[in-house]
Parts: C-alpha cells; structure tokens; sequence
C-alpha cells in the first residue's frame, strides 16, 4: 500500500466531501433534497475549517 | 366526555427477511445493499465515498483500534474504535487478513488516518440504516 501525506487543509477537505455526499444520500427522500443538503454538509464543514482555523491562528498571536 | 388521545402509530417493524440481505450485503460491501435494492446510483457512490475514505486512512498510515479494556475512557475509545473499523466489513476484514498492522504514532498524518478508517465504518452504518429504511419501504 502506497504511502500518503496530506496536509491538514487537503486531509480536512477530502473527510469533508467523503462524510457529505455519505450524509446528503442517507438522510433526505429526494433526489434534489439529496444534493441541496450535502452541499449544505459540505459548506458547513468547510465554513467550520476556516473559522476554527482562524480562532486557532488569532488564538496564538 | 372522555375524549380519546390520538398518537401516531410507530411503523411497525418489517419481517426479518426482507431486510435482513441488504443490511448484510451493505455491511460486506458499502452500498451493496443499494445496489441489492435496486439502487445503483445511491450505492455506486456510497461505494466510492467510504471505499476511499478507507483507503486514505490506510495511504495515511491510520491506527485500526483492538478491544482493550482499562480505565472507562480507554475501553469506550478502544471498543468504540473497534466497532466502528468493523463496521467497513469486507475492507476492514481484508486489510487485516493481509496484515495491516500499525502502531499509534505521533503525528497529524496519521491521526487524520485513523479517524479515516473510524469514520468510514460509521459512514457504512449510516448507508446500511438507509438500505434498512429502503427495503422496509420507509423510503424510495
């Protein structure tokens, strides 16, 4: 097996779109509810990304 | 005047057989129960989510976790871990089988794998709950 180093914004990124589009096919009954709330995941997941990672950096000084 | 209380009524529980296969074959093959249930979009990309999750986790170096007790927090994080690994079913077992065995390191690399490999096998539990709620007619 192939070795791989990620970086934390390219980790955090791809457990983003993996866990959204798992979560937008599980939890709505419609196709286009599907897409609209894995979007949703996934622009919340990202949105916490930066913002964490912003308190972190000011956090530090 | 008595008046009589109206509650939904629970959705009764299906017959073992109907959802028995898919929860199983989702359980093996992430999305195999979709795919058994005539649902090959859906399953084709439960497939590739968690099948890919899975295998970073393992590119990355993750820990898989093994029962061991101690302390409550060292059990729950320990069968917790192991219960959720389990839950990737035939990735899990065939990484075993071929012997992936790795120590817990130090570094965000493979922490990020471990919780890689933890998340794909809860990611699996949700799909086969959804394979449930398909074969049980709770869904389309």
């Amino acid at each position: 097996m192939p070795k791989m180093n990620l970086s934390h914004f390219e980790a955090a990124f791809l457990f983003s779109l993996f866990a959204s589009v798992v979560l937008g096919i599980v939890t709505k009954k419609t196709d286009r509810d599907r897409l609209y709330y894995g979007s949703y995941c996934f622009v919340c997941f990202l949105g916490a990304l930066f913002g964490i990672g912003w308190v972190m950096r000011l956090g530090h000084g | 005047m008595a008046t009589k209380e109206t509650t939904p009524d629970k959705p009764k529980m299906p017959p073992i057989n109907v959802w028995a296969g898919p929860v199983l074959v989702g359980w093996i093959v992430p999305g195999g129960g979709h795919f058994l249930l005539k649902r090959p979009g859906r399953g084709a990309l439960l497939l590739v989510s968690i099948t890919l999750m899975f295998l970073l986790g393992l590119m990355t170096r993750g820990m898989m976790f093994t029962p061991q007790s101690g302390d409550l927090l060292t059990t729950v994080i320990n069968y917790g871990g192991f219960i959720g690994d389990l839950a990737s079913g035939a990735l899990y077992l065939v990484a075993m089988m071929f012997g992936y065995s790795q120590p817990d390191m130090a570094g965000a690399v493979h922490d990020y794998g471990t919780k890689f490999l933890v998340t794909a096998g809860l990611l699996n539990i949700l799909a086969m709950v959804d394979a449930y709620e398909i074969a049980a007619e709770r869904k389309s």
